[in-house]
């Protein structure tokens, strides 16, 4: 062998380098070594390579359909339908199965390729939403640019939302976060409106026709859905029904380049 | 942060802390607001929504990369979310990535020594194994190009960190696709920062021979 050994020792700092581990002087001590030495060049390259690679092919990752749900039932965030009784009978599970019913009984059954499909979103999108407000942190992202939050959601979700930028007027983006709804991650997106929070879901709904917004009411909540281009807007809120109405207005009408 | 030396994992001793599993060692973070009496409620949903339920993707994929397995890791999150929720009122508000993944981590390996006692076993003795068999004047005859590593598949770098030992193999995913950082690593690991850099070089070095041999 003509070029020098590298010993076990000799590498270890260049783990450290490249994981950006190491202060001024250290950094300097490893770089200077690298500079004339050929094979501690070569190793530094090797693991700069695994580490593109890993970026690549691993990304972080959204958890698992239904874990979620899982856990909020686990640690009792969340009833499971099933059961529900008098005993766990809240205002929650209330409003929930008001939007259920709500979403049944206007027919919206054709939303989604099933009825069961079809309670289980409204269910679960008021749910989130509810829950989303008793949090002191409604979302996962936090940023007012679009050029933030869109990025956020590739990687952890299989297509990120339309994000608009829809500060001028007054209905400022707050962030995003990730739901799950029948079973699939979703992304929504939090825009604030006054002292109020507006969650837009997006929901994969393809083959259904466009569709204009439809306005109903829960206990309180206002929901506005519509379908644009084989996805299922979901906006909810406690704003008044006719900031919801400007709000979808708004978001139908603005292109996401803008 | 500064790495001050490079000395050998033995010259530094390990905190003896306990794996139990229960993640109750971050009651070092006690909260200072006196909430720590209230009885399990909305302020304790509300604190289990910030702090640990953003970290579930992550949780999960850690649960997936030590027991090597989906619904191993469901489970696993499960368990290790109802005892963070337990814990909740005891820690820190600040970023609770590192104790979320620590609690996972545990019950993982809780999981594991039930479940599949061996693949602890092995892992216990690898170093001192791995440092008896490496002889300094080996020639690295299976270190492969960069080009060689560039060009592998996602499937072939799973399945080379997957062979890995699990104790290497966490450390990798801890800093490689999760990103955290050593000191944030030794606090999920509970192992001296020492031990985190030669686990994480010789879980590369071994990733990148083991690519080479399969894209050879």
């Amino acid at each position: 062998m003509t070029h020098p050994l590298i010993y076990e020792d000799s590498t270890l700092p260049i783990h450290a380098y490249l994981d950006g581990e190491l202060d001024p002087t250290n950094a300097l001590a490893v770089e200077k070594p690298m500079a004339t030495d050929p094979a501690l060049a070569a190793e530094c390259e090797r693991v700069e390579a695994l580490q593109r690679l890993i970026r690549e092919h691993l990304p972080r990752e959204a958890p698992p359909p239904g874990l979620r749900m899982r856990v909020e039932t686990a640690v009792g965030m969340r009833h499971p339908r099933a059961q529900l009784s008098h005993a766990q009978f809240s205002w929650r599970a209330l409003a929930a199965s008001i939007a259920v019913t709500a979403v049944v009984a206007s027919g919206a059954t054709s939303m989604l390729q099933a009825p069961s499909r079809t309670d289980l979103a409204g269910d679960a999108i008021v749910d989130a939403h509810i829950r989303s407000l008793m949090a002191s942190q409604p979302i996962d992202v936090a940023s007012s640019d679009r050029h933030t939050v869109k990025p956020w959601f590739n990687g952890r979700i299989p297509q990120a939302p339309r994000v608009v930028d829809l500060a001028k007027e007054d209905f400022p983006l707050v962030g995003g976060r990730i739901d799950v709804v029948g079973g699939l991650p979703v992304p929504t997106l939090v825009y604030g409106h006054r002292k109020h929070l507006i969650s837009l879901t997006a929901i994969p709904a393809a083959g259904h026709a466009n569709s204009a917004p439809v306005p109903r009411a829960v206990d309180g909540y206002n929901i506005y859905r519509w379908v644009e281009d084989g996805v299922a807007y979901w906006a909810v809120s406690d704003v008044a029904a006719a900031d919801l109405d400007k709000f979808s207005e708004l978001f139908r009408a603005t292109p996401p380049d803008r | 942060m500064t790495v001050v030396s490079f000395r050998g994992r033995d010259a530094v001793q390990t905190k003896g802390r306990q794996d139990d599993g229960s993640g109750e060692r971050f009651d070092r973070k006690p909260r200072i607001d006196g909430e720590n009496n209230m009885a399990p409620g909305q302020d304790d949903h509300a604190r289990f929504a910030r702090l640990v339920l953003p970290h579930l993707g992550d949780a999960y994929s850690l649960a997936r990369w030590i027991t090597g397995n989906r619904a191993d890791a469901e489970d696993v999150v499960q368990d290790a979310c109802l005892r963070a929720f337990r814990a909740i009122g005891s820690v820190g508000d600040g970023s609770a990535r590192p104790w979320v993944l620590t609690v996972v981590r545990n019950t993982a390996y809780t999981w594991l020594r039930k479940n599949r006692p061996s693949a602890v076993l092995a892992v216990e003795n690898l170093e001192d194994v791995e440092t008896a068999n490496a002889k300094p004047g080996d020639p690295d005859s299976e270190t492969p190009e960069t080009a060689v590593i560039a060009r592998a598949d996602a499937a072939s770098l799973q399945a080379a960190i997957m062979a890995l030992p699990t104790a290497y193999r966490e450390t990798m995913i801890l800093r490689d696709v999760q990103g955290l950082s050593y000191r944030e690593i030794c606090e999920v690991t509970g192992v001296p920062i020492g031990t985190v850099m030669s686990r994480l070089a010789r879980g590369r070095n071994h990733v990148i021979k083991t690519i080479g041999r399969t894209e050879s």
